[in-house]
């Protein structure tokens, strides 16, 4: 197992994985807080008295595991791909997905058409 | 309860912060012999390998307590943003709960960059993760305490 992409590869693929998880919703679960239920893949609650469903935690399952196998399979991969590649990558990815996120959610802060 | 947990919460995050912030600057600004004596000189003259360990052990600890009291959050607090048409406290909110989830997938790289012996050729991959670490946690910071203090404590 190549240790020196493993950790970056891991990195890299988390953030790519976060992004999509959350702006396509691929929670691996749901978890309703005023119930303290838990519910697989992506549940939305019938009724608003339930309250409503949180999705983070699925988020981040998803992409945990997304990222591990990806880790995982980058570790098998030939010795060419190790380099200095890998370690550039895993700051510039997780940085260009903070900013895509910050993209995502702008309509928060500004009107959008 | 959660009051206590969220005290604990803010306790670790100072921690974090102290070591992630002296780590940072002396990567990006290390001291010289020049201006030993000084308070500057002695926050970046600091043995940055030393915090590493520290740093992912505090990260992980913070961000478990800030997925505990999150639900709480997520009831208690967002709903009551949303009664007030708070959507940029709600905004700046998520925000936080994303760039956390980023940091969370950044420690095994940072925990990498900073094995000992440190690698020369990843030199500048660990100023840049520790960089980004860094503002993660005090973007996390600064917003938690502005949602605590909009909100404030209590029922």
């Amino acid at each position: 197992m190549n240790m020196s992409r493993v950790f970056p590869v891991f990195s890299v693929a988390f953030a790519v994985l976060y992004v999509l998880s959350m702006d396509n919703n691929w929670a691996l679960f749901t978890y309703l807080p005023r119930s303290r239920e838990f519910y697989p893949l992506v549940f939305t609650p019938p009724t608003p008295r339930i309250g409503p469903g949180m999705y983070w935690y699925g988020w981040l399952a998803t992409s945990a595991i997304g990222a591990a196998i990806v880790a995982a399979a980058a570790s098998c991969g030939p010795a060419s791909w190790a380099g200095r590649h890998w370690s550039s990558l895993a700051w510039a990815v997780p940085l260009a997905v903070i900013l895509v996120i910050v993209y995502i959610l702008r309509s928060w802060f500004i009107r959008v058409a | 309860m959660i009051t206590t947990l969220l005290i604990f919460h803010g306790l670790c995050a100072v921690f974090m912060l102290g070591a992630l912030t002296h780590q940072t600057l002396s990567v990006w600004w290390p001291a010289t012999a020049g201006g030993a004596g000084s308070v500057f000189h002695s926050f970046r003259a600091v043995r940055a390998t030393a915090y590493a360990n520290t740093v992912v052990v505090l990260y992980l600890l913070t961000a478990a307590m800030g997925a505990i009291l999150y639900p709480t959050y997520r009831i208690g607090v967002r709903i009551f943003f949303e009664d007030l048409r708070l959507s940029a406290a709600t905004g700046i909110f998520e925000l936080k709960e994303h760039f956390v989830a980023v940091g969370l997938g950044l420690l095994p790289a940072y925990w990498y960059f900073w094995r000992q012996p440190l690698a020369a050729e990843t030199a500048a991959a660990r100023k840049a993760v520790t960089a980004l670490l860094a503002f993660i946690v005090w973007y996390a910071f600064i917003v938690g305490h502005v949602v605590s203090s909009i909100r404030g404590f209590g029922p």
